[in-house]
């Protein structure tokens, strides 16, 4: 078999699977075992009379196998200034402790600053994933020590931004293809705390949290890897310096297959922006072109989280965009032509068109071997009743299930966890037990996040690929991975940029069905390397490392 | 009540005092050249009042899509959202003028509709900075003299606004902006028949704008002088019949002349009316204007219940609001509910909106009959 060729340059780990799969409804797929996972974290908003914007945003999550034992550990992010960031190990028995003390990541230290979002990458190719925390105020860069331990190595880096800035998603990728991981991070409004305007009727309790048209865009940065340790912004070289811009949401992908990535960010009130990188430093916004700046009547909407995926098996990535509230989210097929097609009502997310969408994933939950969306939801005006009694501030989730290219919300039949009000703001997927089921983490303003696990549908295969560069970057992020079975064949980049000011499992996971073997990996790493597996056992964890 | 004028700014086009937007020279090349030509059709579509927005905007995308570093684009694209009136392109109407100003740090022309969007947004201060900024490239150039003496009024310094008016006006005597600006400031110094003298000369020589009528017309109101009032709100509402605040200004007219009928009319198509190139915040001082009126219109015929409903309205957005106050209070004394009217007057009182002292004599009057009456 030709594939004995390749397995000679591979690193083959195969994981035990932690825990057995138990007999599940096919129809309650997440059961929320966050109070069993031992998280005790609250999330702190820092809500005050004053209706700070910045209040009602939210903070992201992020799972992050910051040790190396091959599970996913999770990492908080706090909102007020002065409350602090939580690591949480992961213990291997679905249960999580606290490290966060001996960690050194508690991001705390700054009176004024409120934590939003967060990237996990490998900057320096050690092996570790490392984290880099964005805020209004100046952001932090952590560097993994590789001992359970983070420095703070924001100055020597050069990456915290404007002091003042308003940053939110953020999120590593390898933009020259370099190697080396590179740096986005998105900036919300140009929003000061001292000019902070009253919104909303002048009654007791109606003030509001303000309409960011009232507020400038600030433009988002880029930061190049300059490979020893230090970072130089080239935001405004690389043409991605757009004032314009009112960021909150970022994702990477190859969409036009030229193996450059390129950068799409969700902005609030304002046309999104495509980044195609032109492959020489430099992108160029090609959103009016492709058709993915506004909805299909030419207005921009209130774009909040994003991913890119492949939700119809053509091998393009295609764009999924949270918005507003009475504004459906934005599905783009991808036309494989530089366009897009808006899709959304077509493909069936008729339902979004109502709840506020915030973080969200492609993912498959259901492992049948297709791209299904879980949305996570909550209005950004806390006292909404008060002027739309049929709104409300804690709102349910959604969750879609992929019929054939085709979306069906899943969600009322999908077991207690989706039927709680929360006010949803981040979302992070991640297999933190290791079983082949995406499982789900869901930040909430002001509350407790909660722990999803997916409990799997019994008899379908899976495989989980833990990238590992040499000449690319050490997560090999940016990689595209096909594999092939009797099923069909499935296209993924390794990105774990998406949703909202979170930061997924750097694994890239596939549903399989009922495969009993896969024919054919394919891996195209970033340096322009191709690597190509045959026969592959299904249902493990598959670390492959670059020749 | 008094009104101050310009809440939405006055659309005045940069272009009449500086030819049209000079776009960069066609390149060597026939795509670039077909660019710029395609720029220049939307431009004379655009300042030339075509009804062609929607085409406009089409074809701005179309230019972007091709070129998506066309500053000309970014900013022509920012006026036509502007012209489409629509409170929810403001936004993308401020992006696009910033994205053109990214892209050509000298463009002053975007600078100058750029303060203008601040302006209708409420921010006057960023409006100002644009227009320092434009100074130092244009020194003394009437058109953004003059929108910076507008920034100034709006930053509560009439009297700025009136010297640098003055200073456009040494420029250009004729200058039509200058002097409706100067108009405004001087209503806000209470210099009313001063204030009326300029805009009528506004009115007979400027640009057909509807805030010019709206103002005279307010200032009209203001001064008692219903007929001319009428006159000159109609003149308004015939240039741009969807705008609601100035048929709440018809109404109170109406109202005062005692036409409620017709009164009744207007603020019903208020009502219906759309809300154009209004931040949130204008637009609810808008609600509010409008259900007061429907208050004094109702208390007008009689109808106190309908009346007291439409003052909580305007209460329910601004327990402060002085006037709404003062009326329910008015309301609740004739309704015979004492209690409720001393709070009322009592607040009203302290926002600078006293019931006339007869009124006030009589809601004594009932308190202490009220208080002495023997218990049964």
């Amino acid at each position: 078999m030709t594939g004995l060729r390749c397995l000679a340059t591979l690193l083959v780990a195969l994981v035990p699977i932690a825990q057995s799969r138990q007999a599940s409804d096919r129809h309650v797929p997440f059961v929320d075992v966050t109070a069993k996972s031992k998280i005790d974290f609250v999330h702190k908003s820092g809500a005050s009379r004053e209706k700070y914007m910045v209040e009602t945003f939210g903070s992201g999550v992020a799972w992050i196998d910051y040790d190396n034992d091959g599970f996913p550990d999770l990492y908080f992010v706090n909102g007020a200034p002065g409350a602090a960031n939580v690591l949480y190990h992961n213990n291997r028995d679905g249960t999580f402790t606290d490290v966060t003390q001996k960690a050194g990541v508690a991001a705390n230290a700054n009176p004024k600053s409120y934590k939003t979002g967060v990237a996990v990458g490998d900057y320096n190719n050690d092996g570790y994933l490392d984290l880099y925390v964005t805020a209004f105020g100046p952001n932090i860069l952590y560097r993994n020590n590789g001992d359970g331990t983070f420095t703070d190595v924001t100055a020597a880096a050069g990456v915290a931004g404007g002091p003042t800035e308003w940053s939110t998603s953020t999120g590593f990728f390898d933009f020259d293809r370099d190697g080396y991981l590179d740096l986005y991070v998105v900036n919300y409004l140009d929003y000061r705390l001292d000019d902070n305007p009253y919104c909303g009727y002048r009654k007791e309790g109606y003030r509001m949290y303000c309409n960011p048209t009232m507020f400038d865009g600030t433009a988002d940065r880029l930061f190049h890897n300059n490979g020893d340790g230090t970072f130089t912004d080239v935001s405004l070289k690389a043409g991605i310096a757009n004032p314009a811009g009112k960021g909150l949401g970022v994702t990477f992908c190859d969409f036009d297959r030229d193996g450059y990535t390129d950068i799409y960010v969700a902005n609030d009130l304002v046309r999104n922006f495509l980044y195609r990188n032109n492959g020489d430093g430099t992108f160029t916004d090609v959103a009016y072109g492709a058709g993915v700046g506004f909805d299909p009547n030419g207005k921009p909407r209130a774009g909040m989280g994003v991913d890119c995926a492949d939700f119809n098996g053509d091998g393009l990535p295609d764009l999924f965009v949270t918005n507003f509230s009475e504004e459906l989210n934005a599905l783009y097929q991808n036309r494989g032509d530089g366009t897009f097609e808006e899709v959304s009502e077509k493909a069936g997310l008729g339902s979004s068109f109502l709840p506020l969408g915030f973080g969200t994933k492609m993912f498959d939950f259901d492992n049948d071997g297709d791209l299904d969306i879980y949305v996570t939801n909550g209005h950004v005006i806390d006292n909404i009743k008060l002027y739309r009694p049929d709104f409300s501030y804690a709102q349910k989730d959604l969750l879609y299930e992929n019929i054939g290219g085709r979306f069906r919300d899943v969600s009322a039949a999908s077991g207690p966890a989706l039927q709680i009000d929360r006010v949803g703001r981040g979302l992070a997927v991640g297999d933190f037990d290791n079983d082949g089921n995406l499982d789900v983490v869901i930040s909430s303003v002001g509350r407790p996040p909660v722990l999803l696990r997916n409990q799997g549908v019994p008899g379908r295969s899976w495989i989980m690929i833990r990238a590992q560069g040499t000449k690319s970057n050490a997560f090999g992020l940016g990689a595209k991975v096909t594999v092939e079975t009797a099923g069909g064949r499935q296209v993924r980049e390794i990105n774990n940029v998406a949703s909202y000011l979170s930061s997924n499992d750097v694994r890239v996971h596939f549903g399989l069905g009922d495969a009993k073997r896969i024919q054919r990996i394919e891996v195209l790493w970033p340096s322009g390397t191709r690597q190509v597996l045959n026969d592959v056992a299904v249902n493990q964890i598959l670390v492959i490392k670059e020749p | 009540m008094g009104w101050k004028g310009g809440t939405v700014v006055a659309a005045f086009a940069l272009v009449a005092t500086m030819g049209s937007v000079s776009f960069a020279a066609p390149q060597a090349d026939t795509g670039q050249a077909s660019i710029q030509a395609r720029l220049k059709r939307v431009g004379v579509d655009l300042f030339s009042g075509a009804d062609r927005v929607h085409e406009s905007i089409r074809e701005l995308k179309a230019v972007l899509a091709v070129d998506p570093r066309s500053a000309e684009a970014h900013f022509l694209l920012g006026i036509a959202y502007g012209k489409l009136g629509s409170a929810e392109l403001m936004g993308e109407a401020t992006a696009e003028f910033r994205q053109a100003l990214s892209l050509n740090p000298s463009f002053v022309q975007a600078r100058y509709y750029l303060a203008q969007l601040y302006l209708n947004l409420g921010r006057a201060q960023r409006a100002r900075e644009e227009l320092d900024a434009a100074l130092v490239q244009v020194p003394g150039h009437p058109q953004f003299l003059a929108l910076l003496g507008e920034a100034e009024r709006h930053l509560g310094h009439p009297q700025r606004s009136i010297e640098l008016n003055q200073q456009a006006l040494q420029v250009d005597p004729s200058f039509a902006q200058a002097r409706y600006y100067s108009g405004l400031a001087m209503l806000d110094l209470g210099r009313r028949d001063e204030a009326i003298r300029e805009l009528e000369r506004v009115a007979q020589s400027g640009p057909a704008l509807p805030e010019v009528y709206l103002s005279l017309g307010s200032a009209y109101l203001d001064a008692g002088r219903v007929d001319e009032a009428l006159d000159a709100l109609l003149r308004g509402n015939r240039i741009d019949p969807a705008r609601a605040d100035i048929r709440i200004r018809l109404a109170r007219a109406y109202r005062s002349k005692g036409l409620l009928d017709e009164a009744e009319e207007q603020l019903k198509l208020a009502e219906s009316a759309g809300s154009p190139r209004l931040a949130s915040f204008v637009f609810e001082q808008m609600e509010s204007d409008l259900y007061l009126e429907q208050g004094l219109v109702n208390m007008q015929r009689g109808r106190l219940d309908a009346a007291a409903d439409a003052f909580k309205k305007v209460l329910d957005r601004d327990t402060n609001n002085g006037p709404a106050n003062r009326f329910i209070a008015e309301v609740y004394l004739r309704r015979g509910l004492y209690t409720l009217a001393l709070a009322h007057a009592t607040r009203a009182e302290q926002l600078g909106f006293p019931l006339p002292e007869a009124l006030r004599k009589q809601l004594q009057e009932k308190l202490h009959s009220k208080e002495t009456r023997p218990r049964k």
